[in-house]
């Protein structure tokens, strides 16, 4: 299997050409401050006035430059992803030069021969020196690199919604438990999408059962409890819904989690009974159109704020919970290894605000963005909590984009009137301000703001 | 008292019937007891608890927030491979109804005591067996006793057909509220290493399991029209009735072995009680049938020829052997502690009038209900049912049913 690399990206919006990157480089490859040795050029753009461009090796994967080299002095290093340029093997042809479209490897006069980026082994000075942010290290496709080659436990093929992103979720989260687990699916749609299977054929390779709607976190718990007795560690996993969590499923959750029962509870959050027909449940947000809150005459989608699930999980002797979207993958990723580790001491819980598709009235493409626009705007917000550490946000909800800008992608908000947008601004405001006071009083970090 | 080893006797205790279930359970050897009080069964997770708490059982003691999570972790349990008992009643077993009726689908081996008490509504905190009766069409085996020996005798027999693999189905042992929960009398325990030899290993998840060693889909979505969906649904069905079926021979045959290795021998299915020269017959139910003795007795002494049949496992429903017994009378009294609502008589009457109908003769029956709440039915109760059943031989019918503590 292919690999993915690191990338330097360049944000031009954020350039206002002051050069420094030039001067740090030259320092660190050439030892001056002459940024003519820097192996980055930002230069005024040609396209635009005010603005610049960079001329930068993209460190390419089919690289002209390595093609035209006859020496044998440039390569690409399939481990690293970097095109490293080696002096000795180098007859200073200049061919390379011309292969390269971007101006990413130049001939330095003063030094008397090429010069190109080698990424400063993974740690690029340019990157840390940039005052406004507009040089980034992008660390790309870990997930891919890391985990591409687990073995996929899942069916190929599902009868998922076009759009639905639960797939992705559970083929990932699948891949990084792997084999050694039980896996719970109450009715939802991610049982009905086809994990547990039909008449008598699995759509998972690990087991999977259906538990009923209200008791996923019990059955496993008694699966665990025997397992432990036993001597075997098997994972116990949840891919539950809202409904099947927040409300049918809450009491044995919750009694589950008061006990400590080992396992990992994963709620694919989308906002209602959506595999039922997108009826309202207690998670259902404020406004929102569902079959059961409908909009018309003298109603306007549900009249009261989704119950704040993750936020009663942390006062629930959970050993780690957390919220996630699949928009930001590698922080799901992160949690997710915490959560498996939580799962060997306690319950441990996963929040995935996962939208929908269907229910929700949005384009079948846009699952993504409506995922990541729920978070900028905080009305979706990422944090983790476990009991030693406290409270930490993993996504900042400094300077959020309007409530708006979330709301306007999907169907099921079109009939909004103003009184309820402000409600929902200050139902948003309400969420971000509690968790930052939860934050404040239980982390070092909220200590030391506090302090300060 | 003389040690029960050097006496080579049986060692007795004086216990009431909470205790004596308790006591099966330690001897049972279960992985997993799950509980939630509720009366009259409190006192019975009390014990096991404590049990448990002192060594005397080695099992995971669960106490979870209610009796639907009880019996859902034993689901689990069972799932991966544990031997599980739990015991409940009343609103406890209705709360615990969803995972309850799931279980003999997935032929899940669980025993299970219910110490029967009156249903909803009145409130009522007292016996009668309203709450198991509502249980007839779940599936489960379901199995009454008379006295406080016998529960302790059942419920280790019960593991045994539960777990056999003719059957696979979850085993109820019903003893009633009050009578047998708190009656207290001497009571023989069987010796550890007899039970291990009579129950052997547990053997509770061979056919179906949560386990990564043997991967498989527990309980997917079965039925509707996708290819081979009704005919799949339909042998889970056939299946499971052949299970209740095949439950009659292996009950039947569990009890005789129960005889030979521990002495104590009982009707399996339909006990009958000075029956063979009888003209007409009573029929009891559970901790009644002592009382229904008695007035046998006295009425016999009278000169009147009645006898009483007792119905032991009421699920399975004992067709053959019921058809067997009733062809050797000519009038019954059915004494119910519970209510069918939709047929104004008692349950256990309502389906004894299905065994009837199978009799190449039709006899005269009545419905009697008693003992509701934890009312009594003495003697006196006993005599008026015997006498109003006799007198059907005499074309003196009376109308079902007869509430016997109405007037009390």
């Amino acid at each position: 299997m292919g690999h993915s690399h690191n990338t330097i990206a360049f944000h031009q919006d954020k350039c206002d050409g002051c050069g420094e990157c030039m001067t740090v480089c030259a320092g660190a490859k050439s030892g001056t401050a002459d940024t003519l040795h820097s192996r980055l050029k930002i230069v005024p753009s040609i396209a635009a006035n005010d603005s610049f461009e960079l001329a930068l090796c993209r460190q390419c994967g089919d690289p002209k430059c390595v093609l035209n080299c006859p020496s044998g002095s440039l390569t690409k290093n399939h481990k690293t992803g970097v095109v490293p340029w080696d002096a000795e093997k180098c007859v200073d042809c200049l061919l390379c030069t011309v292969g390269c479209a971007y101006g990413g490897i130049t001939y330095n006069a003063a030094a008397g021969h090429v010069m190109k980026c080698d990424m400063c082994d993974g740690d690029p000075a340019c990157v840390k020196s940039c005052p406004t942010g507009a040089l980034e290290y992008n660390r790309s496709a870990e997930i891919y690199n890391n985990y591409g080659e687990l073995e996929d436990l899942f069916v190929p093929g599902l009868a998922a919604c076009q759009g639905c992103n639960s797939e992705l979720l559970i083929r990932h989260t699948m891949r990084k438990i792997g084999s050694n687990a039980v896996v719970a699916t109450p009715p939802g749609c991610i049982a009905g999408m086809g994990t547990v299977g039909f008449n008598g054929k699995t759509g998972s390779k690990i087991p999977v059962f259906h538990p009923l709607l209200t008791n996923t976190a019990s059955m496993l718990a008694g699966a665990k409890r025997y397992y432990n007795r036993i001597g075997r560690d098997v994972t116990m996993v949840a891919l539950a819904g809202d409904g099947g969590t927040v409300d049918a499923g809450f009491q044995s959750l919750s009694g589950a989690a008061e006990r400590g029962e080992q396992m990992l509870y994963i709620c694919v959050d989308n906002e209602g009974y959506m595999n039922t027909g997108m009826q309202r449940s207690g998670s259902t947000s404020f406004g929102s159109w569902t079959s059961t809150t409908p909009v018309g005459e003298t109603l306007h989608g549900k009249t009261q704020d989704a119950k704040n699930m993750p936020v009663i999980m942390m006062m629930h002797n959970c050993e780690y919970v957390a919220t996630a979207s699949l928009a930001f993958m590698d922080d799901y990723y992160e949690k997710l290894d915490k959560a498996l580790a939580a799962a060997k001491r306690g319950m441990a819980y996963l929040h995935v605000y996962s939208p929908c598709p269907t229910g929700w009235r949005i384009p079948s493409e846009s699952t993504n963005e409506v995922c990541r626009k729920a978070v900028e705007t905080n009305f979706v917000t990422l944090w983790e909590f476990a009991p030693d550490e406290g409270l930490r946000f993993t996504h900042s909800t400094d300077d959020p984009l309007p409530v708006e800008e979330y709301l306007n992608l999907s169907g099921k908000y079109r009939h909004l009137d103003d009184a309820q947008l402000t409600h929902i601004e200050n139902s948003v405001e309400r969420k971000v301000a509690f968790l930052n006071g939860f934050m404040l009083a239980t982390s070092d970090d909220g200590a030391e703001s506090l302090a300060q | 008292m003389p040690d029960a080893a050097l006496t080579n006797e049986p060692k007795s205790i004086v216990c009431d019937g909470n205790e004596a279930a308790a006591w099966a359970v330690s001897l049972a050897k279960p992985d997993m007891v799950a509980v939630y009080p509720i009366t009259p069964q409190s006192s019975l997770v009390e014990y096991v608890s404590q049990f448990i708490a002192d060594g005397k059982i080695d099992a995971d003691l669960m106490d979870v927030e209610g009796e639907h999570s009880v019996m859902s972790v034993l689901h689990g349990a069972c799932l991966a491979g544990a031997r599980t008992y739990t015991a409940t009643c009343g609103p406890g077993l209705y709360y615990m109804f969803e995972p309850y009726v799931r279980t003999p689908g997935m032929r899940l081996p669980i025993v299970m005591s219910v110490v029967t008490r009156d249903g909803l509504t009145p409130q009522s905190v007292w016996g009668g067996q309203q709450d198991a009766m509502m249980l007839r069409e779940t599936g489960w085996i379901q199995i009454y006793c008379e006295s406080v020996q016998e529960v302790l005798d059942s419920l280790i027999m019960a593991f045994r057909i539960a777990e056999h693999r003719d059957v696979m189905l979850p085993v109820n042992i019903c003893h009633d509220g009050n009578y047998l929960s708190y009656g207290v009398t001497k009571v023989f325990l069987p010796e550890q290493e007899m039970v291990d030899d009579f129950l052997g290993d547990k053997d509770t998840n061979w056919h179906v399991a949560l386990d990564p060693d043997r991967p498989m889909s527990v309980d997917p979505l079965t039925g509707g029209e996708g290819p081979g969906g009704p005919s799949t649904f339909v042998r889970y069905r056939q299946g499971h009735c052949a299970g209740m079926q095949n439950a009659l021979r292996v009950i039947t045959e569990t009890h005789e072995e129960w005889e030979r290795k521990f002495g104590r021998c009982y009707a399996p299915l339909i006990e009958e009680y000075r029956l063979d020269d009888a003209d007409y017959a009573i029929v009891t139910i559970g901790s009644m049938s002592g009382a229904g003795k008695d007035a046998v007795d006295v009425a016999r002494e009278q000169g009147q020829k009645v006898g009483l049949i007792r119905v032991k496992t009421f699920r399975p429903f004992p067709m053959e052997a019921l058809r067997n017994t009733l062809t050797k009378v000519k009038a019954i009294g059915v004494v119910d502690r519970s209510v069918s609502f939709a047929w104004n008589c008692g349950p256990v009457f309502q389906e004894i009038q299905a065994a009837l109908y199978q009799l190449k003769e039709r006899i005269p029956a009545i419905s009697f209900i008693g003992g509701l709440a934890g009312s009594d039915i003495t003697g006196e109760h006993f005599a008026r049912v015997i006498e109003a059943t006799g007198n059907q031989l005499a074309g003196d019918m009376t109308e079902s049913p007869v509430w016997l503590n109405e007037n009390e």
